[in-house]
């Protein structure tokens, strides 16, 4: 869907894309770094809005640079930024942006008001956008970025300003248009958890360099150590374990021993059954993103 | 009756044709005519671009209504009515308050509200926004350009005051035409151009107006001070109505040649589509 080789880019002295090398899939795929890290620079060279001063970048096998309009038409996007025009009704704005790219005036029409009804502003899509909530105005764009049935929809920090709910809401949203609609999706995100959450792969940017990249199984597959689920006195076993120089932490009913997977195996299972602790789960732990993350040696966000 | 509903509808994949870049550019053209004509927004946002229409027409209207009235006196040679290079001297203020109105209000708040973005993340490059802006400008500039004398050759022409012929009726047309879209188009590079400096849209206009002040004033006066007249060139609130003078055959206060008048004109119009060209290539989007 989208291959970039040794992407550079530079807004005067500072390099927002440093030598960016990825792939990106099909399904929904999370580009997960800091403010800053380029993610918003990554998606204006995707959209051919801006030239790359070196390396390449492919969308559906196209330069965005030379084919941008044949590639934009087939690409959904919602910014980060407010970027609707207050004055103008929900349903209008969603139809005249699905004009734009292509869509005969009837059907985007009926298309923008599907739409609205999908992202739930079914009952809303006559008020002007400028009366909207936050919440309200992020739909719209998702609205926007989907009325005219793309490939492939990009979205800048989607769930910025959200509370909680809205936030969940906005990912359940997301996961549905990746899985039940069949469109892809590239889920620009600060956030760590609604990465992990919501997408199937991941491209990790820091200063604009990929520092991981791939399905999220792949990646946890560096984990180390294993995941113990007890049915009582989780303490117990931890103390009989760290007293044969095992590292261990208790979260709970939960056990996670660090190191060889195989020689904790069975360690805890003798333990276990010393002790006559029931055993509930012993698996051996895989990475979360945020391992990944820190591995990169950067400290992840954390939910907003 | 029941309180039934179909909250979700179901995602449907389109498989139709797409319209292209031509459909975008003429998409985005329709919905910026409107938006400056204020049409399908608040009543105060109709009220002076409508006001302005309706000050340009009613000359026109006036003029038909004594050729109708008093149809003798001007079959006797009676100067009542004016010719229609001489119909711009009454609508002239109409016409800079419409440029001033219509240019900022096209370009202004696609960057003010970052609409912008999403736009040239649409089929739409940088130079086929900017020519759907210009398509969206000049007819509706027209509309005060070149409606009312229109109007009044088609009004006078049924008071038995027009031209005299069909021959003369078709000439005195490819006039008013041509000389509705030279101001059309100069006043469009114009207003545009300078509405790329800012994204505020009462900034814009004020802009536009003095532009259009400065360059007419600061050429009198340096004329009146016995600088050459070809300063006059510089006046871009005279340049484009004296080359319509021209057009119909007629001098206006320039005396400047003709070659020159056209020469300027097109100066003015692509040196100011160049400039907006120019500021929108270095514009950075999508954030």
């Amino acid at each position: 869907m989208v291959a970039a080789a040794g992407l550079v880019k530079r807004w005067g002295q500072v390099a927002a894309l440093d030598g960016a090398t990825f792939e990106i899939g099909a399904g929904v795929t999370g580009l997960l770094g800091a403010n800053g890290a380029g993610k918003t620079t990554l998606l204006s060279l995707i959209l051919g809005l801006h030239p790359p001063d070196a390396g390449s970048v492919e969308v559906f096998g196209l330069d965005p640079g030379r084919a941008g309009p044949e590639v934009r038409q087939r690409i959904g996007y919602a910014p980060e930024h407010d970027a609707l025009a207050p004055d103008v009704a929900a349903q209008d704005l969603v139809r005249h942006l699905a004009e734009i790219h292509g869509l005969p005036r009837r059907e985007a029409t009926a298309r923008a008001s599907d739409t609205l009804w999908l992202v739930g502003l079914g009952e809303e899509r006559h008020r002007p956008v400028g009366t909207m909530s936050t919440g309200q105005r992020q739909r719209v764009k998702l609205a926007a970025a989907l009325a005219h049935d793309p490939a492939l929809i990009l979205l800048d920090e989607p769930t910025n300003g959200l509370d909680p709910v809205q936030r969940e809401e906005m990912l359940a949203l997301i996961r549905r248009i990746g899985g039940e609609f069949g469109v892809d999706v590239v889920l620009s995100s600060h956030l760590l958890d609604e990465v992990e959450r919501t997408c199937g792969a991941t491209v990790i940017l820091d200063q604009g360099r990929v520092v991981a990249a791939g399905d999220l199984d792949g990646l946890r597959t560096g984990g180390t150590g294993l995941v113990v689920d007890v049915d009582t006195q989780p303490e117990l076993l931890a103390r009989r374990l760290r007293s044969e120089s095992l590292e261990v932490t208790v979260d709970g009913l939960r056990l996670v021993v660090a190191g060889d997977a195989g020689a904790g195996a069975d360690a805890v299972r003798d333990a276990a059954a010393d002790l006559g602790i029931g055993l509930r789960r012993l698996q051996p732990r895989t990475a979360t993103l945020e391992d990944v993350y820190l591995a990169a040696g950067r400290a992840p966000a954390g939910p907003g | 009756m029941s309180d039934a509903r179909i909250l979700d509808r179901g995602y449907r994949r389109y498989e139709g044709p797409r319209r292209g870049v031509a459909g975008a550019v003429g998409s985005l053209a329709r919905h910026s005519a409107l938006r400056a004509l204020g049409l399908r927004r608040s009543f105060w946002a109709k009220l002076l671009p409508l006001a302005s229409v309706g000050i340009a027409y009613v000359p026109a209207l006036v003029f038909v209504g004594i050729a109708a009235l008093l149809p003798d006196q001007l079959r006797q040679g009676s100067d009542l009515l004016p010719s229609y290079a001489g119909y711009y001297g009454f609508i002239t203020a109409a016409i800079v308050l419409f440029v001033a109105l219509v240019g900022p209000e096209v370009l202004c708040p696609d960057r003010r509200h970052r609409m912008l973005g999403l736009y040239l993340a649409s089929p739409l490059t940088r130079d086929t926004y900017l020519v759907a802006k210009v398509l969206a400008v000049v007819p509706v500039l027209a509309l005060v350009t070149l409606g009312p004398p229109l109007l009044l050759l088609v009004g006078l022409t049924f008071a038995d005051a027009g031209p005299d012929s069909p021959g003369a009726f078709a000439a005195d047309l490819v006039r008013i035409i041509v000389g509705g879209l030279v101001i059309s188009a100069a006043y469009t590079a114009v207003s545009l151009a300078v509405a790329s400096f800012t994204d505020r849209r009462p900034v814009a206009s004020a802009g536009v107006i003095l532009v259009l002040l400065v360059s007419s004033v600061a050429t009198v006066a340096l004329v009146a001070g016995g600088a050459s007249e070809r300063l006059f060139l510089l006046n871009l609130g005279a340049v484009p109505f004296e080359l319509v003078q021209r057009i119909y055959g007629e001098r206006g206060e320039m005396d400047v040649a003709t070659v020159e008048l056209v020469l300027a004109n097109l100066a003015w119009t692509l040196g100011a589509a160049a400039l907006l060209r120019g500021r929108y290539q270095r514009l950075r989007v999508a954030r």
